[in-house]
């Protein structure tokens, strides 16, 4: 009742109150900004801040988004590790195996789709909850890596054979901007007008919040669950193909790394929307604020030990700060 | 006992005068029930008039707010529920109290598990003789204790419900629609159980849909009407007909705005249609303007009915037609694409998005008209959204507000708005004005006179009957899966419908 009251004539306080929840995500990242270019003199430095967008924002970034993808339909993917070392390990094979890198780049993709696919069956197919299901894939995955280079052996691609393409990919710049970054950039911007303006996106979000009423509105919400998760480790591949071509080796599981800052990131940006919905620029902001409280700590010169600690203090304030601007508004 | 008189045997229950608001809400207003020891005693009424709450004042569960409550003679301040089975008050439920993993020992002997003399351990062999002397007993039938409740029927899930009252020798127990799920042959096991318990001078309250068991079964029944008892009659006085008149209140205000459509083509055909255990044999014709009314009670299969139609359960046989064409739907994308709209029950469960706004559930089923190339064509939906916002006068403070911030008749207009959009031609309306206050419930029924008079086929299943005669033109009841009576809406009453649901013996003479 006041809800709808409150709708109808905001006051004063209550539309600034409005405008932090709406912004509560640029807020955090600004605080937390300020506080870093206080507490350390080379935070605010524009080396140290490329270092952020190449080490701590990339891969995380993209991976974040295809955990998004999952999320929006009321899912998760635990094996978002496993779509990126399958398309690495695709990846970094073919072109050890001497194929070009644009097949063997396409083949990666492959791997990690399937991956997705796997999943797809499981989750739409089966009937196993998203959780269980990736969490098997998981498993699986790890698996498969172990036994594919006898007992978690990386592939190392030999330092003279290492295609230019396959450089360029991990380590080359346009115009002064990193390959990498830019392929984010495109897939950030195809991923938030897939969510918002597709009608792929709209029924994804209405599967996420409220599954049956889709069904009884005569759409097929299990066909649609399966082509997220597919998404899902499509995307996720792409972060593998970028991961490898930086490194210039596979090295079985490393993708599990990106598991739960993406699951942070993710939500982090999910609970301080307005709406609390999954969307792709909180999660970007979500991913750009874990980067630079990690990348600060550092520069702070805290023990390496205590970054974790960071990371979930950071957490709990989100969860807090969207308490307070929750209940008031 | 049988040959005392009344005075001397007493009353088991008294509650006298009982008054309680919900919300400020009246759900009794001044409502006595007293039943005298060794005796069935029927409890009747429609939903809502406030048997329910009247058994949770007993059970302890809620106190009243005017009123006395006697048992045995006895006035109770603050009754709770552990006060309550103290005193020997037990209450049958049905699939209530049991949980499903449990197995029938635990269950039976929940919180009362008897111990090995001096020691923390149970025991077992005792639990296991108890149990088994009650159920050979009374049910003739063998148990496991140590079966899973969950793998028991419905019928057995009840046996152990009443197996754990007796073994606390009860006083008084309060059987709630005991019969709903129970086939004829297990119904009658429970009406011998019942003439045994009373013989042996167990007090019975009995709560039931089905007047032909309150007929056959009761010594004495109480009616209840708005929160009133309107009559207390012994059974030899009265029959299922005159009960039925007695629960079905007098004053039907004008609000069912009829219009008057002339039906035109059939839109959609049943022949035969069954599913097993649900339904047999369901033959009907729905016309372009007409609304059909379909009643019945909890396990009557006109909600399986409803659900076959959409695509979310299936047939086992028959036929279903739309426009001449074959048309049993596998799922519900596959009715909506037959142009069936469904507004289910559970408005806020199924059949609207309540954090989503009332835009996105409008066009939800009709996403496809507002996609270009698979993207969202934004000012063709907002366009979509206020024109039927207007044409359904839908209170809201937006197009953009979360469907969770309107009342509920306001969401249920939703909930028919996405049909609207959808182009839907034949609507399926299962209870469409629960918890709608009444004057959007008025609006509602004008909307569905529209809707017939552009040449749709409405079907609306409701257990309000006042309100189906008043909006439909013919009305189809069911009884236990069966189509047992079909009524001209404009010659018929509340009472005859009702007593056709319930299977009162009387009307089936006049109608079969």
């Amino acid at each position: 009742m006041t809800l709808q009251t409150s709708a109808i004539e905001p006051s004063v306080p209550r539309a600034l109150i409005g405008v932090v929840v709406d912004n509560a995500l640029v807020l955090a990242l600004v605080t937390v900004f300020a506080i870093f270019s206080f507490a350390t003199p080379t935070f605010l430095t524009i080396a140290n801040l490329q270092s952020i967008l190449v080490n701590n924002f990339t891969l995380l970034a993209i991976a974040a988004i295809a955990m998004t993808f999952a999320v929006s339909v009321g899912g998760i993917d635990l094996s978002v590790g496993t779509a990126i070392d399958f398309a690495s390990f695709a990846f970094v094979s073919l072109v050890l195996a001497g194929q070009p890198v644009a097949v063997a780049a396409l083949a990666g993709l492959g791997a990690g789709a399937a991956v997705g696919a796997f999943n797809a069956v499981l989750i739409s197919g089966i009937g196993i909850s998203p959780f269980l299901a990736t969490l098997g894939t998981l498993f699986i995955g790890r698996s498969i890596q172990q036994l594919l280079t006898n007992g978690g052996n990386p592939v190392y691609l030999p330092p003279s054979g290492v295609p230019e393409a396959f450089r360029f990919l991990g380590r080359g710049a346009i115009g002064g901007i990193p390959v990498p970054l830019i392929i984010a950039a495109i897939i950030i911007v195809g991923a938030t007008v897939v969510l918002t303006r597709a009608r792929f996106g709209r029924v994804a979000l209405a599967i996420g919040i409220q599954p049956s009423v889709v069904r009884y509105s005569g759409i097929a919400a299990r066909a649609h669950v399966a082509v997220a998760f597919i998404l899902a480790g499509l995307i996720a591949a792409v972060a593998g193909l970028i991961l490898s071509a930086t490194v210039t080796v596979y090295i079985p599981s490393s993708g599990s790394a990106f598991l739960l800052n993406a699951i942070g990131a993710t939500f982090i940006g999910t609970t301080l929307s307005r709406l609390g919905r999954p969307n792709i620029p909180g999660t970007v902001l979500g991913v750009l604020l874990l980067g630079i409280v990690a990348n600060g700590l550092l520069l702070t010169g805290l023990n390496f030990y205590w970054q974790q600690v960071g990371t979930g203090l950071l957490i709990f304030a989100v969860l807090a700060l969207s308490f307070i601007t929750r209940r008031k508004a | 006992m049988s040959a005392a008189s009344p005075d001397e045997i007493g009353d088991a229950i008294h509650l006298d005068g009982i008054v309680k608001r919900f919300d400020g809400a009246l759900a009794l207003s001044r409502a006595s029930l007293r039943v005298r020891r060794g005796t069935v005693h029927g409890l009747v009424g429609q939903n809502g008039a406030g048997k329910s709450t009247l058994i949770k004042l007993l059970a302890g569960l809620h106190q009243p707010d005017e009123g006395r409550i006697e048992i045995d003679g006895q006035a109770y301040d603050k009754l709770t529920p552990h006060r309550v089975e103290e005193l020997g008050i037990h209450f049958i439920h049905q699939d209530r109290l049991l949980v499903p993993t449990f197995t029938v020992g635990e269950a039976l002997f929940l919180g009362r598990e008897p111990r090995i003399a001096g020691t923390p351990f149970l025991d077992r062999r005792l639990m296991h003789r108890r149990s088994s002397e009650i159920l050979d007993d009374y049910f003739g039938v063998k148990l496991p204790n140590s079966a899973l409740i969950s793998e028991l029927s419905t019928a057995e899930k009840q046996i152990v419900q009443i197996t754990r009252a007796l073994l606390d020798q009860p006083k008084v127990l309060v059987f709630d629609e005991p019969t709903a799920a129970l086939v004829r042959r297990e119904a009658d096991i429970l009406f011998r159980l019942i003439r045994r318990l009373r013989d042996d001078g167990v007090t019975i309250i009995y709560i039931s849909h089905y007047l032909n068991e309150i007929e056959e079964l009761c010594d004495t029944v109480t009616v209840l009407r708005n929160g009133e008892d309107v009559a207390t009659l012994p059974l030899g006085e009265t029959s299922a007909a005159a009960i039925a008149r007695l629960m079905v209140a007098r004053d039907i205000a004008d609000l069912y705005p009829k219009r008057s459509v002339t039906p035109g083509k059939d839109i959609l055909t049943l022949d035969r249609l069954s599913a097993h255990g649900k339904y047999q044999d369901i033959s009907l014709t729905l016309r372009r303007g007409e609304v059909l009314g379909l009643t019945g009670l909890l396990g009557s299969g006109a909600k399986e009915l409803i659900r076959t139609l959409f695509g979310l359960e299936t047939a086992t046989s028959g036929q279903i037609t739309i426009g001449g064409k074959p048309a049993r739907s596998a799922s519900p994308a596959q009715a909506v694409d037959r142009h069936l709209a469904l507004v289910p029950e559970d408005r806020r469960g199924n059949g609207v998005a309540l954090d989503l706004s009332v835009t996105e559930n409008i066009t939800l089923s009709s996403l496809k008209r507002f996609t270009r190339l698979g993207f969202l064509d934004f000012s063709g939906e907002r366009r979509e959204a206020d024109d039927l916002i207007r044409r359904l006068e839908i209170k809201t403070s937006g197009r953009n507000a979360l469907v969770r911030t309107l009342s509920g008749g306001n969401q249920q207009k939703v909930a028919i708005a996405k049909w609207l959009s959808r182009h839907s031609e034949i609507y399926l309306l299962d209870e469409p004005t629960v918890g709608v206050d009444i004057g959007s419930k008025v609006e509602i029924y004008n909307l569905i006179g529209d809707l017939a008079a552009r040449g749709a086929g409405i079907i609306v299943l409701s257990s309000d009957l006042a309100e189906l005669i008043g909006i439909t033109d013919r009305i189809l009841v069911l009884f236990r899966g069966s189509v047992i009576s079909e009524f001209v809406s404009s010659q018929t009453s509340p009472d005859d419908v009702l007593a056709a649901s319930t299977g009162s013996s009387e009307v089936l003479r006049h109608v079969g």
